[in-house]
């Protein structure tokens, strides 16, 4: 009797089934392959991308480096020389108490207008308007004029000669004159630069597209369009690049490296970075006021163990008041030792033998693995006989004239960027009048750090960043923590120098 | 007694009874303070996994805290936003909306436009929102949470009462010489708390699944006390190297949510006159 076939046999499907099980098998392969950066679009996860479009509105390492893509600075610090370099300027003078800058020829903005000494002269007007919303006012408070004989020419004159006016003019990124006068307030939506990339749109809450720049004046970029996305999340960032949704994200949590230094499509790259990380205090609020209450502050927190045990050991704690590769720093000094019980003793003397209520402010997902560190310190500090309140607040809140630079914060854990020369942040956060980030005022520091300023010779000008460091030890000013390494992760097609100032500039990557 | 009809509510109610002993008695109940650091025992796995500790059961968390401890003690927060939210939230929306459906005219135009405009949003946008503009906080979650769900309650009582007014014992509470508030308290609204304790129990597990979902979001309660959502979130980095972070405040939030519906399931199916008839 003849059987009707039905439905497939059984060869059929074994050939079938086995088909679709090498397919399966070889599809996460084939995904791994397919995605990896292109030279079309590089797409950046960071932690931190402009809050606004005023590209003066902030005072952040990472955010100088994004919009230096579109408007460049006079110069710039180079790592591997430790000197600075030209950009915008071909060379520069120290001449008394005057800076003459010589501006590079034949460049052009991207509307086609010619770069002049006007145009310096013009975006410095615009930093220095505090008014209008720039957060970089104070590093001008030094200069009285600023003169430009002729279009090529620059001449800062300051009160008084001003040894260390590179470092303040470092970052300072210029604008076109012509742009400015075509748009007034509405220059920023049409920023107009000589940088390797053109600005194309920037929409709120951190996302920021620019293009290349393709008659740029210096090499041209390889990357023809940067994306940068705003990603507080470490896990998220992390899944997006293990996903192929980014190309680059920064601040990769250093528990996960070891894994990922096998992922086959990823690639870490780390270095010790110049962001130092500290507890600062406002003096305006009590109990900061109380040096004893400082000092007791110091001895109860233990930033060694939290490099240890937070960090994974990738981390250096503080010596003194500046990391040691800082110019300025001092190795004859020793943190505060962690030492809860001398912290109660200071307490007590300090009028408060049943411990003392403080707040302690930070902005949680700005700063790697911040909430942890906070926490750490909350338990280490309520060992010294403190009582601590955490609270996290929006970046934006937590930085802005409510927060950190209004005054308004008494205990905060902050990082300080791009710190490679210790006047930076003696003269922020301890000189009278320069910020009010902790309303700290005292003459004999800020003979000091004035005194250092106006000095051009380098070893007299450390001896006294020296002096002051001491100052600020013995007076228990604020609580040093550490430096962290800086770790990236970036699609393994994508070439990239590391850089220790937390910027990220597309300019720099290549494809593979 | 126990029989299949009461099953979901057994069970339910057993695990709801867990969650309240674990958030009464936590200090009993916890092996150690969920708050105490011990950074040279941190990621600690479970007991049962190798390189397990025997002083951890549940292992520790990325700062060396007990996770067994903190589950315990995250079982306080879960219990005590619920149980006051759905108080709270309860209370406010069965009063205006036994008012709206008893006096209509007015009150009942006032309270409808303002739920509508509450129901406009998905609640847990309101949630954020109130939360973004008062700060973290047990106090403020709990008012948060009861603004985002006063409504349900309202709406359910006032559609209850405005058939209820209309019938008869209701018209003669009135004839007997009842003032309006007395009837509407004394005789109206008891007849709608079965229906109210349905949407309440439903209610409450989706006030701790917001809960956990605002301190995962970090606008919950501050960093240092423990919640099941907070747990969750401070875990996810964490994921790859240490999952117990993220799986045992997880199977909290979902053991928990899963007995109160099912209490609440084993409710409705009692209280719900079309499925009584059927037996």
């Amino acid at each position: 009797m003849a059987t009707k076939k039905v439905g497939v046999s059984r060869r059929e499907f074994l050939k079938k089934s086995s088909a679709f099980a090498i397919g399966a098998a070889a599809w996460p392969q084939f995904l791994r392959s397919a995605h990896g950066a292109s030279r079309d679009r590089v797409t950046i996860f960071h932690s931190s991308v402009a809050d606004s479009i005023h590209p003066y509105n902030h005072s952040s390492s990472p955010i100088y480096g994004q919009w230096q893509h579109v408007i460049e600075p006079l110069f710039e610090y180079d790592f591997k020389r430790k000197d600075y370099i030209g950009v915008l300027a071909e060379s520069w003078q120290f001449q008394g108490n005057k800076w003459v800058f010589k501006l590079r020829k034949g460049i052009k903005f991207h509307d086609g207008t010619p770069f002049t000494s006007k145009d310096v002269a013009f975006s410095v007007e615009r930093m220095r308007d505090e008014k209008g919303g720039s957060l970089q006012a104070p590093n001008f408070k030094d200069i009285v004029e600023i003169q430009t004989p002729d279009d090529q020419t620059v001449i800062f004159v300051t009160k008084q000669p001003n040894a260390i006016l590179l470092d303040r003019l470092d970052n300072r990124l210029i604008v076109s004159k012509a742009a400015g006068d075509k748009y007034g307030d509405k220059l920023y939506e049409n920023l107009v630069g000589t940088g390797p990339y053109k600005f194309v749109s920037y929409q709120r809450g951190g996302h920021l597209v620019f293009t290349r720049n393709d008659d740029y004046w210096g090499p041209k970029a390889a990357i023809k369009e940067v994306i940068f996305k705003k990603v507080t999340e470490d896990a998220a960032r992390l899944a997006a690049l293990e996903s192929g949704q980014a190309d680059f994200i920064n601040n990769v949590p250093d528990h996960e490296v070891p894994r990922l230094k096998k992922h086959p499509r990823i690639r870490i790259d780390q270095l010790e970075g110049t962001r130092m990380f500290f507890l600062a205090m406002n003096f305006a609020f009590k109990p900061w006021d109380n040096k004893l209450v400082r000092q007791a502050a110091n001895y109860s927190v233990d930033a060694p163990a939290i490099v240890r045990n937070i960090f994974d050991g990738i981390g250096y704690p503080c010596n003194g008041p500046v990391g040691a590769n800082v110019l300025g720093a001092d190795p004859k000094l020793k943190r505060y030792p962690y030492d809860p019980q001398k912290a109660k003793q200071l307490l007590a003397q300090a009028g408060y033998p049943n411990g003392c209520d403080i707040q302690l402010y930070y902005s949680a997902g700005r700063y790697p693995k911040d909430r942890e560190v906070c926490q750490v310190v909350a338990a280490q500090m309520v060992k010294g006989g403190f009582r601590v309140e955490l609270i996290s607040q929006e970046w934006a809140l937590f930085w802005d004239k409510q927060g950190v630079n209004g005054g308004r914060l008494p205990f905060y854990y902050i990082g300080r960027g791009g710190l490679i020369d210790a006047d930076t942040l003696y003269d922020q956060y301890f000189r009278t009048g320069t910020t009010r980030r902790t309303n700290y005022s005292n003459p004999d520091l800020d003979k000091l750090v004035e005194e250092q300023q106006k000095t051009p010779e380098s070893k007299k000008r450390i001896a006294l960043l020296q002096q002051a460091g001491k100052y600020i030890m013995d007076e228990a000013l604020f609580i040093p923590l550490y430096n962290l390494a800086d770790i990236y992760g970036t699609a393994k097609n994508l070439d990239w120098k590391t850089r220790p100032d937390e910027r990220v500039m597309a300019r720099d990557m290549r494809i593979k | 007694m126990f029989s299949q009809r009461f099953l979901k509510i057994w069970v339910g109610g057993a695990i709801l009874s867990l969650l309240i002993v674990c958030g009464v008695a936590a200090p009993l109940l916890a092996p150690r303070d969920p708050q105490a650091q011990t950074l040279e025992d941190r990621l600690r796995p479970p007991r049962w996994l190798e390189s397990g500790s025997q002083a951890y059961l549940l292992g520790t968390d990325n700062l060396g805290r007990d996770m067994l401890s903190r589950i315990i003690y995250g079982s306080r927060i879960s219990l005590m936003v619920g149980v006051a939210t759905v108080l709270f939230a309860g209370l406010v929306g069965c009063t205006l909306g036994a008012v709206a459906g008893y006096f209509g005219s007015t009150a009942d135009e006032v309270v409808s436009k303002v739920s509508e405009i509450f129901l406009a949003f998905p609640f847990l946008l309101i949630a954020i929102a109130i939360m973004a503009f008062l700060g973290q906080g047990v106090g403020n979650l709990i008012m948060a949470l009861m603004l985002s769900r006063w409504v349900q309650y309202c709406r359910v009582v006032r559609g209850e009462v405005l058939s209820l007014k209309e019938r008869d014992f209701v018209t003669a509470a009135k004839a007997l010489g009842g003032r309006d508030f007395y009837v509407l308290f004394r005789h109206v609204v008891p007849n709608t708390f079965a229906s109210v304790t349905v949407i309440a129990t439903f209610g409450m597990a989706i006030v701790i699944i917001t809960e956990a979902s605002l301190s995962f979001l970090g606008l919950g309660v501050p960093a240092h006390i423990p919640t099941w959502g907070s747990m969750l979130s401070e875990g996810r980095s964490y994921i790859n190297r240490a999952p117990w972070l993220t799986i045992f405040p997880g199977m909290a939030i979902f053991i928990t949510v899963f007995g109160i519906n099912l209490l609440g399931d084993g409710l409705r199916d009692v209280f719900d006159p079309k499925l009584r008839r059927q037996r």
